[in-house]
């Protein structure tokens, strides 16, 4: 099978699809999932309900993000690469994952292991950022360039 | 009159007028886009290309001066 920018797109829109999937099954095991962590594996008495607001509260940004990044994949099929609507969504998933990123950081209060995760998350939100400004100035060159007659 | 910033303004419908030649027309002769004709018009360009230029005056008989004026600081 040739590989295409066509199929790579759709690769992502796969990936986006099943990490979905992925938040969905956590949100919805997210309360017997804490529960049984905390008492058997974590021997964490009376921390439930913290962590279970945290999977709840940070699953809100991860939904925002993965639903961004789904809309600028469409965009990017039907051809509109450089446009300012894209440049959005790409600001809009940096936050999220930079709002993901403090929200694991409050949470390392209770359990110290979502340091990592915060970490994690707040270097993907900057990494984001940082593509963000490049594809805005790409966006600023282009319509230089489409009002060059 | 409305201040704004020094500009280049595109006096095409002036010689247009005089040569009597549509926007249509004008458009498909100097080979651009009636949509980008358009844009040269109302003063959105933000660029020109000598080429386009060229073929502007190659169709108008005129001279760049007669297309192109220098509009200061402040004035509209």
């Amino acid at each position: 099978m040739e590989w295409n920018r066509s199929r790579s797109i759709l690769l992502s829109l796969c990936a986006v699809v099943l990490f979905a999937v992925v938040l969905l099954v956590t949100d919805a095991l997210a309360v017997p999932l804490c529960m049984q962590a905390c008492q058997v594996f974590l021997s964490l008495e009376g921390e439930e309900l913290p962590l279970t607001l945290t999977v709840y509260i940070a699953s809100v940004p991860g939904w925002i993000c993965l639903y961004s990044l789904f809309r600028l994949l469409l965009n990017l099929r039907r051809g509109a690469v450089f446009t300012a609507v894209n440049g959005r969504y790409m600001r809009r998933t940096s936050w999220c994952c930079i709002l993901a990123g403090v929200l694991f950081l409050a949470a390392a209060w209770f359990w110290l292991p979502f340091v990592f995760a915060g970490i994690a998350a707040g270097f993907m939100g900057l990494i984001v950022r940082i593509v963000k400004n490049i594809f805005e100035q790409a966006i600023a060159m282009k319509d230089e360039l489409d009002y060059t007659i | 009159m409305k201040a704004v910033g020094a500009m280049i303004v595109v006096n095409l419908d002036v010689m247009m007028a005089r040569r009597k030649i549509s926007a249509g027309e004008l458009a498909e002769r100097v080979g651009i886009t009636p949509a980008n004709l358009s844009v040269l018009k109302n003063n959105k360009a933000r660029a020109v290309r000598f080429s386009t230029l060229e073929a502007l005056c190659r169709v108008l008989d005129c001279q760049p001066g007669d297309l192109l004026e220098y509009v200061p600081d402040g004035k509209e």
